[in-house]
């Protein structure tokens, strides 16, 4: 097949605006394509050469472009940038630089969609010292053969800017019409190409073996699962409602949603935009090889950054931390991850997505052996309101950003690639964001793990209430204590400690070392938050719930200056939770 | 099955060089009497004939023809480990499909790296008939072009009967160098008619430094606004040519 016939069609594509039109112009380009290259032309006309998932991309710099077309049309680097500088778009630089070329080349032959195919991606495999020289070769290669229209799109493709907007849906149609029986058909292809995310494949099984070949399609290890996605509502009870009176209510951890792929002693991880993500997350590969039993597997899970001392969750920017390509090793051990399953789409032969969930939460449970850094994702079944509601709150306290309840019903089948209401997530409509830092009393400690076993790991902490001459407790906090600091703590506080809880403490937590109230530090925290386990101005706000400080970080600061009476009020942390109360915007 | 052995790294050093300077992969055609390669730069503008007769090498053993296509970068980093005077000796172990590099001199180092899928294309000689033919040093040349690309990223070479001459003209300024026959430099000059052609200055000067190393004469036959062959003469036996396709110029 020319590549002309997919540069024109690309041309008359690009001239509407229409969607039944475009939907035509690339039945009319399906319908002359072998059917053995199919899949590459699908490929091409999204301006790729793989499917997102694999980690391959074509990447030149518009500044190699330039050099490539000035070594193929023999005109100056300079003169190609001069016209750049007042068109701005590399296309039509090298569609009118290979129109006016001045440098002959040998055996020039018209280009076929197999040799723009292979060359893109031999460029994209290009690695090491030579390759931006190979790639920029290849591509002066394939230029010298283009003719000017050509140039054009191969030039945009290898820049990333073809943008022809053909989105997957119209391609579906396309197929669907060309191969598949007609339009009516299209559910069928886009199923399996919601399991496979693979607008290639599912092309090329249309093209050759029809419908019924589409129909009878397999999710396959190690292409991903285009996720299900959730619904939204903002109170427990349309919550409930809406999913039939019971649901399974499963943390919202604050961390990157990622869908591993397990094919005998191979992980790979996909992220929510079916990028392999594998090479950010070693650590995550090395538990699920270890962790899961199942021999295949597509499971789910949400990955979370921990503290590496206390075992305490991280917000989601922490994670940001592991997007690099280098220095991984390095990120890793300052922001090491957890994991927490939620879903098994595919277990040793069996594809589950059509499966109830909670028949997909036993596959998962049976499919995994839990440990500290690999659990399933903290839930609990429940059809009552109240209970939904403490749930959601011990949520955004542990550091999620609130619950997803999903649905138990028969039907409450994996929608891959879908927004639907058999998941609903559960997030707060305000938050309290925290600007100022608060002085707290040191209750209690928790024995650490790890780096700090045989000292601290973390400590309870109270707000003091004048109304009842009582310390209530307001937050757990780990984060911000130098080695220094926990390395002199046991010491310093060994005077204080007290074999049970102060009788002037109230806590709902229990400690593993109790103090009397004495010791107070500052702390500066990311809000305050309704709680149902920390008793800082328990009733007050609301019935049943205190406040307490989330994401709490000692700022270095012993007060000495103060006596545990001295300590921020429970009454102060109330204003300030009021003061700070602010809608969230939906993001 | 192969074993080429050659008696002085350099030479093989030097033709590697000369052959990488226009591609990355290169496929070499190994068979009883010759190793041979003819390829083109991936953006066709330049094309490289070599040929090594088995006679250049000390020893050389090939039992049925063979292709062979490596990186030829790669292949030149382990080649410059290897000083004057040593010994190379290129083998296939044929369960691995790796290619082995014995290097033996002062001490012995036997390399192996990866082959590579051959290339398929069969790459035919430009057929052109020639008007112009001329000998010259191979370090003249070198100047001549050195000379021209103070001013320009191309050049234009004229012949009539008497002279060689090369015509450089940037965007400010111009330089015109004149080899006359029976000089130093130029050593003998045919033209049937008088020619002159284009040819991109970057090609031509990697083209003559990389083949400067294994030759000190070369022949240069063009026509008006046809491609350049350029054939350096070989020391021992063998071939190394290159073409080079022209630019047209539109002023």
């Amino acid at each position: 097949m020319k590549y002309v016939v997919i540069a024109e069609a690309y041309e008359k594509i690009e001239a509407t605006t229409k969607r039944l039109e475009m939907t035509d112009l690339l039945v009319g380009l399906l319908e002359n394509t072998p059917k053995k290259i199919i899949d590459k032309v699908v490929y091409l006309t999204q301006g790729k050469i793989h499917p997102d998932f694999v980690d391959l991309e074509i990447g030149i710099a518009e500044k190699l472009a330039i050099k490539a077309l000035a070594r193929a049309s023999g005109i100056k680097e300079s003169e190609i940038e001069e016209n750049l500088k007042k068109t701005g778009d590399i296309g039509e630089a090298a569609q009118k630089f290979i129109a006016d070329k001045r440098q002959v080349t040998f055996f020039q032959q018209s280009l076929t969609v197999q040799r723009v195919y292979g060359t893109l991606d031999k460029m994209a495999k290009a690695s090491g010292s030579g390759a931006v020289d190979l790639k920029m070769a290849l591509l002066a290669g394939l230029l010298a053969d283009a003719a000017p229209k050509e140039a054009k799109y191969i030039m945009r493709t290898v820049t990333g800017n073809l943008r022809l907007g053909i989105a997957d849906m119209t391609v579906l149609d396309a197929l669907a019409t060309a191969y598949g029986g007609g339009k009516e058909n299209r559910g069928y292809l886009e199923r399996a190409y919601n399991v496979s995310s693979d607008l290639g494949r599912v092309a090329r099984i249309v093209a050759e073996k029809g419908l019924e070949g589409v129909k009878k399609f397999e999710i396959s290890v190690g292409e991903p699962v285009r996720p299900m996605l959730c619904e939204r509502l903002s109170s427990p009870e349309e919550i409930l409602e809406k999913l039939g009176g019971k649901c399974i209510a499963e943390y919202k951890y604050d961390g990157e949603r990622i869908q591993a792929h397990k094919k005998g002693g191979e992980v790979a991880l996909f992220s929510r935009r079916l990028e392999n993500i594998s090479g950010q997350y070693p650590d995550a590969v090395k538990l699920l090889k270890k962790y899961v039993q199942a021999k295949d597997a597509i499971l789910e899970a949400e990955c979370v950054a921990v503290d590496p001392d206390t075992g305490e969750m991280k917000p989601f920017q922490e994670l940001m931390h592991r997007r690099r390509k280098y220095g991984i090793e390095k990120a890793m051990e300052e922001y090491p991850v957890s994991l927490f399953m939620f879903d098994a789409l595919y277990v040793d032969g069996k594809d589950l997505t059509l499966r109830p969930y909670p028949v997909r939460r036993r596959a998962l449970e049976e499919a995994i052996e839990e440990s500290d850094r690999l659990k399933i994702a903290k839930y609990m079944v429940t059809g009552d309101v109240k209970e939904l509601e403490k749930f959601f709150l011990e949520a955004i306290e542990d550091g999620c950003e609130g619950l997803v309840c999903k649905s138990v019903a028969e039907d409450s089948v994996y929608q891959a690639g879908a927004r639907g209401w058999l998941w609903i997530k559960y997030k707060r409509d305000y938050k309290s964001e925290m600007t100022d830092t608060v002085d707290l009393v040191l209750v209690g400690a928790f024995h650490g793990r790890g780096k700090r076993a045989g000292t601290y790991g973390a400590f309870l902490l109270a707000a003091y209430n004048p109304d009842n001459d009582a310390f209530e407790t307001v937050t757990k906090c780990g984060t911000g204590f130098t080695d220094e600091d926990l390395a002199k703590l046991p010491r310093i506080m060994k005077k204080h400690a007290i074999p049970h809880k102060h009788s002037r403490v109230q806590s709902m937590v229990e400690a593993d070392v109790w103090f009397e109230p004495a010791t107070v530090i500052e702390v500066l925290g990311a809000e305050i938050t309704l709680s149902p386990i920390h008793t800082c101005a328990m009733n007050n706000v609301r019935k049943g719930s205190g406040l307490a400080i989330r994401f709490p970080r000692f700022t270095g600061n012993y007060r000495l200056d103060k006596s545990a009476e001295d300590a921020t009020t429970t009454m102060e942390i109330v204003e300030m939770y009021r003061n700070q109360l602010k809608r969230i915007s939906e993001s | 099955m192969f074993k080429l052995k050659v008696a002085d790294a350099k030479l093989l050093k030097d033709m590697a060089t000369a052959i990488s300077i226009l591609i990355d992969e290169a496929t070499f055609k190994i068979d009883p009497e010759n190793l041979k390669l003819r390829a083109m730069d991936p953006s066709r503008v330049a094309m490289v004939d070599f040929e090594w007769p088995k006679t250049v090498f000390e020893e050389y053993t090939c039992t049925e023809p063979t292709k062979m296509c490596i990186n030829i970068s790669e292949l030149l980093k382990l080649l410059r480990r290897a000083g004057k005077d040593e010994v190379v000796e290129l083998s296939l172990d044929e369960k691995t499909g790796r290619l082995q590099i014995r290097i033996t001199g002062k001490y012995t180092r036997n390399f192996t790296m990866p082959t590579l899928e051959s290339s398929e294309e069969e790459v035919p000689t430009p057929k052109i008939t020639f008007n112009v033919r001329a000998k010259a040093t191979t370090e003249g040349l070198r100047q001549a072009i050195e000379d021209a690309q103070l001013v320009s990223d191309h050049v234009r070479i004229e012949a009539d009967a008497e002279k060689l001459v090369f015509n450089a003209a940037g965007d400010l300024m111009s330089a015109i160098i004149e080899l006359q026959k029976g000089s130093d430099t130029l050593l003998d000059l045919e033209a049937k008619e008088p020619s002159k052609a284009t040819f991109g200055l970057s090609y031509l000067s990697e083209i003559i430094k990389a083949a400067s190393a294994t030759s000190d004469i070369a022949t240069l036959e063009f026509s008006t606004d046809m491609p350049i062959k350029l054939d350096f003469q070989q020391t021992k036996e063998g071939k190394l040519t290159f073409y080079l396709a022209p630019r047209i110029e539109t002023e």
